[in-house]
């Protein structure tokens, strides 16, 4: 078995690739879609830089096969700002906060913060870190991460009431 | 760190399952559910096997149902599912203590109950407290289905006791009925999400005079698997659980520790003493309040 | 100076791309056609090549090519022309033993001999995928020849350890001696109290999150390779990759966008750059390499890895009144850069006035991978040297540790001040610094906070450091300005960012002089191409460097501009004033913006010839004076005595920056530096096994990374003491989180431990060696 033909939809578009059984989600991404906003940063499951969202919850995309993938939906970061380009609430707030430095961590903490509001609309600071506890970042120290969700969330409280 | 070629079968049901895996002659075949222990191994090429089942889409292996005395799960459950069952957190209070300590939110997204029995760590979350409540699973392959007892099923570490032709469909744990039930769960790793160095289970039911009627209690990475710790609950029973020392004390014939990278035996043995006495109490004052 | 926009917290200008998955990092980089490399890599740490088997390995499928030593030097490829000897004015200086010159050995892409290292790049596999590399690099039999191999520090230097280099049969490659020896022989003899401790910093690596790659594209018309690989600076890997490659440096262009850190990490050349360079050309194809983790756990530069003997004489009043140092780096098995030995010996005093010291510095090679510059090079090892021995002082002559301090810091008079191993701190205010901090860090709520912890069974410990360190950096930098008639201003400049924002502050720097909006400034860096000259980003030196020549060359641009101008209004240059971005006649309506300049000038062909490139500057810097960020951090650590286990519950810091260009910045500088740090103190080890010298740590499995649960939000403040060194005050912020961080932590456990007889815990400091100085202490 060499190539397997699958189809997924990856931030909204239907998509058929074709693939070898032993390529990874993540890198069928990257590599056949060319959508390399999601990031490999160890291919073992630890630092968190591959998440994306399949099926509406995040997860590593480096501990998938492609092939697992077949009929299911993805969301990369490319695909969290409004169809218009304008970006979320979320990725404003990092902005504002400088809760990047070089950016490779990055898409993978924006969906592990977005996973975390989605459930949990008020997070204190814990619950935070605990939420990005599964994503590694080498440059932030993680601060102003923690301070950005907030913020994220305040705004959104802000709104709805 | 890409993983040696293989054959990819998305199995429809579990006779697929159980012929693919009865037909493998010298080709290693595996299941695969939530891939996340599996996959790295494949991509390390310390696991290489010939052909993945993929179990995702077969029918009837995801359910979390309540059968009065005993809470049964699909092998294929997501660790996710169980965290956010009401039955599993009024039911099972000690499961869903495990399970929040087990990987990260993206891990338990896809990680399964199945798949953490069946890969075996010593100190893994979920078979801990599954052991401790004398949990069972069904085991099925193309000659049939047989249950069996988690007590007796952790070999080793990383080894169990399920056949190469087999698959674990249900997992089936003890609910106990006693009004005064408390559960408390412990553990220390150098961080959370990792696996646990040392870790302790422990589910305890008080008398009307508050004596210990019941208890089950495990320690993880103590031993080259989980241990449910039969001398510590025996010396429990009957007992006001005020001195824990004589019960504690029937630790020690109990496990045996290994020292490695993380930690050294005695090192192990301590903090497991620390961490049991720990759950129990956290086990009584819930039980009590 | 009243800035608007330096000093100003400016949203970075970088992040659009970052938050939108936009970025371009190295492996983002495809082109149609690639190919794949993997490499095969030594599995001994010590061991000669009696033969490399490729017969299997290259029928595999899709296999292109496979190449050995023997192939790379029989197309002639050089080693790589590593510098290790810092060389700058201002740089301390090594030499070999009795003064002989520094062996450096031969770094081939590789090597044909032995291997020396457990990761060393043996040979190249090519193949169509990746998947079919790494199957075919399985299949890559070498025949190795074990030799007996030493990975620890001290051992390499010790009697009878195996030789790495043939060159160098003790393997001890560097020693040089610091200071006055007689003196503080003197100083010692005469002293009232002489505290000693033997202090090992151990290794461990940089791990920036994007693991390294690189494209190769050799094109046959020209005969030019194209790199695509990111770096801390394309200009030195353009130079150093054609040297080994053999060819002019015009024949080579790098091109990095996005580099996801860097550390130090990536400062170097490594041997895999010339490589996909070299197999483009042999496989008629662009190559494309992207380094693995587990790979880049074994074949990163790493860090640190000094072990010091450091005594401190002291009068009856607390004075201190000598101090000794004996450092020894390992360096690894290959001398890729002495930086960190060398910028730590300038530091072993650290922020105190110690009239006299005298500091052994030796390097010693092993069977490791090679040391290079990590996140603060050398000064973590030094502050941690200085800082430790400062509060055992303290607690054994029953001084308080600040007041200790407080009698021996360099005072802000003695400024500039130059201490006893010969180098010349710019500013800063010590004194200050402490009192800053300790008021964050509400130092008078300890003994409650204590009370507390104790009345539930915790221990809590107080931590305390101060740290100045260096930053020098190569001292040459460029900057071109082109006003573009479109309505924004190209910056082209040498550094290269890694995250620092260098898009933002630079921008910001740039539009204060030119009275432009921030947004209007293009800061272009990485394509070798384009950026022709550059000191790359290391040692702190961006923002100083950068800063600088961005003035010089605003200043000039605006001189010229006003020449220019002069055509253009068809008045008296003198009479032609400067600002808001316009070029304007005082008291009447005749202006010209920057933009309306360069527009107009278009359509001129009668420029002068001193004026003919029009509203573009391209200007040079040369500045050799170092300057010496400083500060103080104090944390709090809660231990719990059963189980060893603790939580860093605060942590506050003071740092001298000199002027902050953007403060968000600074403060994220700061926050991940510290973590940096932490990491070091907690958790992070490149253990080895001491007999076969294989790693211990090859993932983030074994390998301790921080993360978001361990730490607390830090308190962080400024004390920003402008540098008179250069017209922006300019110091550095990106060492001063890491530097006393290990110490800082160190000192924390000590203090906490102390009840239990604890006098030194050696990093990383795990809850199991807690538990066990608790039981033996108790």
């Amino acid at each position: 078995m060499t190539q397997v033909e699958i189809s997924i939809n990856v931030n909204g578009r239907a998509c058929v690739v074709t693939v070898p059984p032993r390529m990874t989600l993540v890198d069928c991404l990257r590599d056949v879609l060319r959508l390399t906003g999601t990031h490999v940063g160890c291919e073992h499951g630890i630092c968190g830089a591959c998440s994306v969202m399949f099926d509406g919850e995040p997860i590593r995309s480096c501990l998938m096969f492609a092939v697992q993938a077949d009929g299911h939906e993805i969301t990369t970061v490319e695909g969290l700002a409004s169809e218009d380009g304008e970006i979320s609430d979320l990725q404003d707030s990092f902005w504002e906060c400088h809760a990047m430095q070089c950016g490779y961590c990055t898409p993978g903490m924006l969906v592990a913060s977005q996973a975390l509001l989605s459930e949990n609309p008020d997070p204190d600071d814990d619950e935070i870190r605990e939420a990005i506890s599964g994503n590694l970042c080498r440059c932030t120290g993680y601060q102003q991460i923690v301070e950005a969700v907030k913020m994220a969330a305040q705004r959104r409280l802000g709104m709805s009431s | 760190m890409k993983a040696a070629a293989f054959d990819y079968v998305r199995a429809v049901d579990v006779e697929e399952v159980c012929r693919l895996l009865a037909d493998a002659g010298d080709q290693e075949r595996k299941i695969i559910a939530g891939g996340q222990t599996l996959v790295p191994l494949m991509a390390m090429r310390m696991a290489r096997p010939g052909m993945l089942i993929d179990i995702n889409d077969v029918e009837g292996l995801s359910f979390i149902e309540d059968k009065g005395d005993h809470i049964s799960i699909g092998g294929g459950t997501r660790q996710r599912a169980l965290e956010r069952s009401g039955i599993i957190s009024q039911r099972l209070p000690l499961l869903a203590k495990a399970v929040r300590n087990v990987g990260h939110i993206q891990t338990r997204n896809r990680g399964t109950i199945g798949g953490s029995i069946v890969h075996g760590d010593p100190s893994a979350e979920i078979p801990m407290s599954a052991l401790a409540l004398e949990g069972s699973i069904v085991l099925r392959s193309a000659s049939g289905q047989t249950e069996t007892p988690l007590e007796g099923f952790f070999e080793a570490a990383m080894v169990t006791a399920i056949e190469p032709d087999q698959i674990l469909t249900e997992v089936r744990i003890p609910v106990w009925q006693s009004e005064r039930t408390g559960t408390g769960f412990h553990e220390t790793s150098s961080r959370q999400g990792d696996f646990a160095i040392v870790a302790a289970a422990a589910q305890i039911a008080l008398s009307r005079d508050g004596s210990v009627c019941r208890a089950a209690i495990t320690a993880g990475g103590v031993a080259p698997s989980p241990v449910k710790l039969r001398g510590v609950e025996k010396a429990l029973i009957g007992r006001l659980p005020k001195d824990l020392g004589p019960a504690l004390d029937a630790l020690d014939d109990e496990i045996d520790p290994d020292t490695d990278v993380h930690a050294t035996a005695e090192y192990r043995s301590r903090v497991a003493r620390r961490l049991v006495a720990r759950a129990i109490m956290d086990a009584v004052s819930e039980a009590s309040g | 100076m009243n800035y608007q926009k330096i000093g100003q917290p400016v949203r970075r200008r970088e992040d659009t791309r970052l938050l939108t998955g936009q970025g371009r990092f190295s492996d983002d980089w495809s082109i149609d056609g690639q190919a794949y490399m993997e490499v095969v890599r030594s599995t001994y740490a010590h061991a000669m090549i009696r033969g490399i088997d490729t017969a299997v390995a290259r029928s595999m499928p899709g296999v292109l090519v496979i190449l050995t030593g023997d192939d790379s030097l029989a197309d002639n490829l050089a080693p790589i022309p590593h510098s290790p000897l810092p060389s700058t004015k201002h740089d301390m200086k090594l030499q070999g033993p009795n003064g002989s010159e520094v062996f450096i050995g031969n770094h081939l892409p590789l090597p044909t001999d032995k291997a020396r290292y457990v990761g060393e790049a043996l040979a190249i596999v090519v193949a169509e995928t990746l998947a079919q590399a790494e199957d075919a690099a399985e299949a890559v039999l070498v025949d190795y020849d074990p030799l007996p191999a030493v990975t620890d520090t001290a051992k390499a230097a010790a009697d009878g350890a195996p030789t790495v280099w043939e060159e160098i049969p003790d393997n001890v490659c560097v020693e040089t001696f610091f200071g006055d020896e007689k003196g503080t022989d003197k100083a010692f003899a005469a002293a009232d109290h002489v505290i000693d401790m033997a202090i090992f910093i151990d290794r461990v690596t940089g791990v920036p999150m994007e693991p390294r790659a690189a494209l190769g594209d050799y094109d046959a018309e020209t005969g030019r390779y194209t790199i695509y690989a990111g770096s801390g600076g394309s200009v030195r890997q353009k130079r150093e990759i054609a040297e080994v490659l053999g060819v002019e440096p015009e024949k080579v262009r790098v091109i990095s966008k996005d580099v996801g850190g860097n550390f130090g990490t990536r400062n170097r050349l490594y041997v895999e750059f010339p490589l996909v360079a070299w197999v483009s050309r042999k496989v008629g194809r662009p190559v494309k390499w992207t380094c693995q983790r587990s790979e880049s756990f074994v074949s990163d530069y790493q860090g640190r890895d000094l072990v010091t003997r450091v005594s401190l004489a002291l009068d009856r009043d607390g004075k201190f009144t000598g101090m000794r140092a004996d450092n020894l780096s390992n360096v690894g098995s290959r001398m890729v850069s002495l930086s960190p030995l060398s910028k730590g010996s300038g530091l072993i005093t650290g922020s105190y006035d110690i009239p006299v010291a005298h500091l052994r510095s030796r390097a010693v090679f092993s069977n490791t991978a090679p040391t290079n510059a990590y996140r603060s090079s050398g000064r973590p090892e030094v502050t941690f040297a200085i800082e430790r021995l400062v509060d055992t002082a303290a607690a054994e002559l029953g001084i308080d540790p600040v007041e200790l301090r407080r009698r021996n810091l360099v005072s802000s008079e003695q400024m500039p001040y130059l201490n006893s191993v010969g180098m010349t701190y710019d500013s800063g205010e010590y004194a200050k610094n402490m009192e800053m901090c300790m008021d964050l860090a509400d130092w008078c709520g300890f003994d409650a906070r204590k009370e507390e912890a104790e009345a539930r069974g915790m221990l809590l410990g107080r931590g305390f450091a101060n740290y100045v360190e260096s930053s020098i950096g190569t001292p040459r930098e460029q900057a071109e300005i082109h006003v573009r008639s479109d309505g924004h201003i190209d910056l082209v400049i040498g550094t290269q960012p890694s995250g620092q924002g260098h898009e933002t502050s630079f921008a910001q720097v740039a539009a204060e002089w030119l009275g432009v909006s921030v947004e209007a400034v293009n800061v272009i860096v990485g394509d070798t191409d384009v950026v022709k000259v550059g000191g790359g980003s290391h040692s702190g030196r961006s923002m100083r460097m950068a800063g600088t020549v961005i003035v010089k060359a605003a200043d000039e641009l605006i001189d010229k501009g006003r020449k220019l101008s002069s055509l253009v209004l068809e008045a008296a240059e003198a009479d032609i004033e400067f600002g808001g971005g316009k070029y304007y006649i005082a008291g009447t309506d005749r202006e010209i913006s920057l933009y309306g300049l360069a527009r107009a000038l278009e359509a001129r062909t009668d420029l002068p010839e001193y004026l003919a490139s029009g509203l573009s500057v391209i200007e040079d810097n040369v500045m050799e004076t170092p300057v010496f960020p400083n500060g103080c951090h104090i944390c709090e650590i809660e231990v719990d005595p059963g189980s060893g286990a603790y939580e860093v519950v605060r942590y506050t810091t003071v740092d001298d920056v000199g002027r902050a260009i953007n403060p968000l910045i600074v403060d994220g500088q700061t926050h991940g530096g510290i973590v940096q740090g932490a990491g070091e103190a907690l958790g992070e080890l490149c253990a080895m096994d001491p007999e076969s010298g294989q790693p211990l740590a090859g993932s983030f499995m074994d390998y301790h990374m921080p993360r978001a649960d361990e730490y607390p939000s830090f308190k962080t403040a400024l004390n920003e003491v402008p540098s008179p060194t250069n017209p922006l005050g300019v110091k550095a912020g990106g060492e001063g989180g890491t530097t006393p961080a290990l110490a800082v932590l160190v000192n924390g456990f000590v203090d906490a431990l102390r009840p239990y007889g604890v006098r030194d815990i050696r990093m990383p400091v795990t809850p199991r060696k807690i538990w066990e100085l608790i039981q033996a202490g108790s």
